[in-house]
């Protein structure tokens, strides 16, 4: 194989940018795209671009984070409310079995909840679609639970919804830079 | 043959030859983009059209299994076949991309042979922990085929509902589908994690999710190494068909 082309690939300086070990001859990073030869105003646009990035890549990650709130926030619904139709509901035969769903639901949140922020898309997929069988169920088996914090309900789902939207940003930027 | 230097490769604008592992060409700037350039929109188009997917899963399968009318054994035919139709027309939307998942490249019969005992390995563990949490947590035993114990064409009928029909179509939805545009979205492990804990929790029986999930990771990953659904139909099949002879043997 023809290999002449490539310049021989003893690093003698550093990406001012990225600071990874880039050759003389290299007239952009190999690793972040670094104007290494351009003038001062592509540096300086390089540059700006990139802090336009990082300010996208925070933002996202605060939504995200909001995301990852709502589900440790449902886990503490459930337990909460499997707590409450134990207490309420003691001497019926179903109770425990409800107060055991309703943890194990619980602890399914959390786990996805504390995920979220590794794995941010596949946390919130799975919790979003969760929540919905959980509600679509709670929905046939007794209507009126649909409006019992209806207000709380959209406000989860909400916040899940713009987390998925920057979820899947985020997914886009890993993509794009090949971190796969 | 001698090499000297790291492997190379064209840039994708000026063809000049950069390392291998570059993220951009040290010659003209240009971002070296492996694969299509998704934009925002068309992935975020791909996820609704996947909750659409869902939804009518999560409704079907919520009215069947939880409304006393449709109790019965016609409705539940006529439920299984609007979701068999829901997996086929959602796969057959984007045919053009899909329908490669039905070849079978490399076929190799060691390979089906381990994915079968994977199976039927599995079938048996999930057979014993079943009955034994059944027992532990709600102190019985449930039987969903004792009707058709003993009547021979009646076993045919329940091999082919259980066994055959969920093999095939669950597995052109969840891994033919569903997988395939979550790895359009996302990467494969987040893809293949997503696929599996939504095929697990759509049988809506938390208590069978310890072992659909992982019975579901593997069948992805299957889908992935092979790159053809046949593996894990017939891994899906064997297990189903193995839960069905327990019953009614």
């Amino acid at each position: 194989m023809e290999t002449s082309a490539l310049p021989s690939a003893q690093p003698t300086e550093r990406c001012n940018s990225c600071y990874k070990d880039v050759s003389a001859e290299d007239a952009f990073c190999q690793n972040c795209g670094y104007p290494l030869k351009g003038t001062a105003q592509e540096q300086s646009n390089f540059r700006v671009q990139k802090d336009f990035r990082d300010i996208d890549h925070f933002e996202f990650n605060a939504e995200v984070r909001k995301a990852a709130n709502s589900l440790y926030y449902l886990s503490a619904i459930f337990v909460i409310s499997g707590l409450i139709v134990y207490v309420t509901n003691k001497d019926s035969e179903d109770a425990v079995v409800t107060l055991i769903l309703n943890l194990v639901l619980a602890m399914i949140f959390l786990a996805l909840g504390g995920y979220a922020r590794k794995k941010p898309l596949a946390c919130i997929i799975s919790g979003l679609a969760l929540y919905a069988i959980v509600v679509v169920l709670n929905a046939i088996i007794d209507p009126v639970t649909i409006i019992k914090g209806l207000i709380m309900k959209i406000i989860i789902v909400g916040f899940l919804i713009k987390g998925l939207k920057a979820a899947l940003e985020i997914e886009k930027m890993k993509k794009e830079n090949q971190l796969l | 043959m001698l090499r000297d230097g790291p492997p190379t490769k064209a840039c994708v604008q000026c063809g000049h030859l950069i390392d291998v592992s570059g993220k951009y060409c040290n010659n003209c700037g240009a971002r070296q983009i492996v694969g299509e350039n998704r934009t925002l929109e068309s992935n975020w188009l791909l996820l609704k059209q996947s909750a659409l997917f869902y939804g009518i899963y999560i409704f079907v399968c919520a009215m069947g299994k939880f409304v006393d009318v449709f109790n019965t054994l016609s409705w539940e035919l006529f439920m299984d076949g609007v979701l068999c139709a829901t997996a086929v027309v959602f796969f057959c939307f984007n045919w053009n991309t899909n329908k490669k998942l039905f070849r079978w490249p490399n076929f190799s019969i060691q390979k089906l042979a381990a994915y079968l005992a994977v199976a039927v390995a599995g079938a048996f563990v999930v057979h014993y922990l079943v009955g034994w949490l059944n027992i532990a947590i709600f102190s019985k035993d449930e039987h969903y085929f004792s009707f058709a114990k003993g009547h021979l064409l009646a076993s045919f009928i329940v091999v082919f509902y259980m066994a055959v029909v969920p093999a095939i179509f669950e597995e052109i939805g969840f891994r033919g589908y569903l997988l395939g545009n979550l790895l359009e979205i996302a990467d494969v492990r987040q893809a293949v994690f997503v696929s599996a804990f939504l095929f697990g929790i759509i049988h809506l029986s938390l208590f069978s999710l310890f072992w659909l999930i992982p019975f579901a990771l593997i069948i992805g990953y299957a889908r992935i190494r092979e790159g053809t659904l046949w593996y894990g139909i017939c891994f899906h099949f064997c297990f189903n068909l193995m839960a069905c002879l327990f019953e009614l043997l």
